[in-house]
């Protein structure tokens, strides 16, 4: 009792002065205050600066560097020495070299290069906007006649949106990237033309090749993705999954067995891009390309791209597709921000071929039967095989067995070529970057068929491809 | 994916009115090499604009500001901080390097990298100063010191270089 009034009185003495701070808390402080000056005086520096490789390896690395010559020696029949002059427009009847013959190499599907109403619609529209754009879409570039393109094809194609490249090679090669990122994965077809490859290379994604048209193969591939997802479903939550393919594939001629592929899609939930450059004016009824061909809901697909360089005979390319897949590109298409638009004369050049297309949906069915009756015409060569479908306009002729050096086999075929060139049936070889392709094909020549083409012409010209390889693959 | 989360420290093109102050306050103690404005839908040539977002004009102004505003809250501060900078991962917008940060934090963004830039050294300090802060206001009181060093500490351990990506037991990976 007597204690409480000075314990009282003491606590209340001890509020009136200031709260000491406890011993740990000044060192913690010092700690800090010494922490920051430290950082003060740092330097910045990047992390994973080191290399390596030691000063004497650095060293020796730039003893042993030969420096390549400028100009490195190439072999006199290297094809960029001997070149074909062409006069005149690569249409039905070519001028090559001053001969006249009849052309069977270039992608003229529906002889739509020289029809006079693409001319007109053309040089009308050359008078009306000038040749160029001078500008990217987002920059004054963009005119009445590609909006007109983009509707016209999104309707041909019964999509809800289309998106117009100004070169073909981009188009593909810009749509890839602008969806599959680092971390993403895409199933692609060993046959898969260079455009998709430099896409892909683009995109930096993890690329895993299936073999060609082998829905096996692609259905292993996506079973071990879908076991490595089930281990880490984090990732696969953020990770997007795509397969990339071709309709009528420009290395083979053959088809990708679209049905699997969609039902494959349903089953690992992965997003198909179908690349329909040789398909598209040339399979279906319509001419609406494989899907079209196979009866497959387009909405089904969820990226149709394609290049108006072939069957259209225009320049440029397209994308079409849903809307809300179509309009990502018109900002992180890289092909789309930042080229300069197509010409309005190829734009309106495309709409007539368009048009044309749409009046006389009888080529296709014309196209088809050529196509096959060559494709058989051209069965039991010696020495050369058919690789292709009957009804693809574009097929190759393979050495059936191989010399064993691809320069010999590349020099033998040239020889049918030129023979052939001679007899004026124009054809030509099937050209790759050797060095820069992921998987090869072996060296073919590469007939294409279009409906200009008379039926005694093809009976011609298989008569020819015959006669002259049994006279050079003896 | 990409985060939804907004950029740190409010808009930076807002407190321009307030420039000519920083530069006539003398800058701060840090030998700060502040940047220019961040051109916010402009053409620019910076890959991820998310790296350069502490270094533009203005920005360390409206962090302190913003700071200030919450100091009502002390908690929420390195809380949120924590969030924005340590939690959040990718960038609010597309950037042409494919996604490259889309696995990185803001911090770990931050001038691409790069340690000990004049950003990050403004970032570790600021909270040291707030605890200093704090720690006094509440006259080291126990309690209150034991939640303040841990989130301190929270806040200062990701900032290290030693644990630039580190993903303690696989949380915030992907």
């Amino acid at each position: 009792m007597l204690r409480v009034p000075s314990r009282i009185g003491k606590r209340t003495h001890v509020r009136g002065c200031r709260r000491q701070a406890p011993a740990y808390h000044l060192i913690l402080e010092g700690i800090l205050i010494l922490w920051i000056i430290r950082l003060l005086f740092s330097k910045t520096y990047k992390l994973q600066e080191r290399s390596d490789l030691t000063v004497k390896e650095k060293e020796e690395l730039i003893e042993e560097w030969q420096p390549e010559p400028l100009v490195p020696p190439v072999p006199k029949d290297h094809p960029a020495l001997n070149y074909n002059i062409v006069s005149g427009p690569p249409s039905h009847k070519i001028v090559v070299n001053g001969k006249e013959c009849i052309n069977f190499a270039s992608f003229n599907f529906l002889g739509l290069l020289d029809n006079p109403r693409v001319k007109a619609a053309a040089l009308a529209s050359l008078k009306k906007y000038g040749v160029g754009t001078c500008g990217p879409r987002g920059f004054y570039g963009t005119f009445d006649v590609h909006l007109d393109l983009e509707d016209r094809l999104a309707k041909f194609m019964k999509t809800e949106e289309a998106i117009i490249y100004s070169y073909g090679f981009a188009t593909i090669a810009s749509a890839i990237p602008a969806y599959s990122k680092r971390g993403d994965i895409v199933f692609v077809d060993r046959a898969a033309c260079f455009a998709i490859q430099k896409g892909l290379q683009a995109s930096r994604s993890d690329i895993k090749l299936f073999k060609h048209n082998d829905m096996a193969d692609l259905e292993r591939l996506l079973k071990e993705q879908e076991i490595e997802d089930q281990k880490n479903p984090r990732k696969a939550r953020v990770t997007r999954r795509f397969i990339v393919v071709e309709g009528l594939y420009m290395n083979t001629g053959t088809i990708c067995p679209l049905p699997e592929l969609v039902k494959l899609k349903y089953k690992y939930k992965a997003r198909i891009f179908l690349e329909e450059s040789l398909s598209f004016g040339v399979l279906g009824e319509h001419g609406r390309g494989v899907t079209e061909h196979y009866g497959i809901n387009i909405d089904d697909i969820d990226l149709i791209s394609a290049n108006m360089e072939n069957a259209l005979a225009s320049i440029g390319g397209f994308c079409c597709g849903r809307s809300f897949v179509i309009d990502h590109q018109r900002l992180s298409g890289q092909g789309y921000c930042f080229s300069a638009s197509l010409p309005p004369l190829l734009a309106a050049a495309a709409i007539e071929a368009l048009n044309i297309m749409e009046e006389n949906p009888g080529i296709f069915a014309v196209l088809k039967e050529k196509c096959r009756q060559i494709h058989k015409a051209l069965q039991g060569i010696s020495g050369l095989k058919v690789v292709g479908e009957s009804f693809s306009p574009a097929f190759h002729l393979q050495l059936e067995e191989s010399t064993g050096s691809r320069e010999q086999d590349v020099r033998l075929l040239q020889e049918i070529v030129d023979q052939c060139m001679n007899k004026n049936i124009a054809l030509t070889q099937a050209r790759y970057l050797e060095k820069e392709e992921k998987c090869l094909p072996p060296p073919s020549i590469r007939v294409v068929v279009t409906v200009e083409q008379t039926e005694e012409e093809l009976v011609r010209a298989a008569s020819t491809i015959k006669e002259v390889a049994q006279v050079v693959l003896l | 994916m990409c985060c939804h989360g907004l950029p740190v420290g409010g808009s930076p093109s807002s407190p321009g009115c307030f420039v000519p102050l920083i530069q006539k306050t003398g800058g701060l103690l840090l030998t700060a090499e502040r940047g220019g404005r961040m051109n916010v839908g402009t053409a620019h040539s910076e890959v991820n604009p998310n790296t350069r977002v502490m270094n533009s004009r203005g920005i360390w102004l409206s962090y302190v500001l913003a700071i200030g505003l919450l100091h009502v809250v002390l908690l929420s501060i390195p809380f949120g901080m924590y969030i924005f900078l340590h939690t959040v991962k990718g960038t609010p917008f597309e950037t042409p390097d494919q996604g490259k940060a889309r696995l990185l934090t803001h911090w770990e963004q931050m001038d691409y990298g790069v340690q000990f830039t004049a950003s990050r050294k403004f970032l570790t300090i600021t909270p040291i100063v707030l605890y200093f802060l704090t720690s006094f206001y509440t006259k080291y009181d126990q309690i209150h010191f034991i939640l303040n060093t841990v989130s301190l500490m929270s806040v200062l351990i990701p900032k290290l270089p030693q644990l630039h990506g580190v993903r303690i037991f696989g949380i915030n990976k992907y």
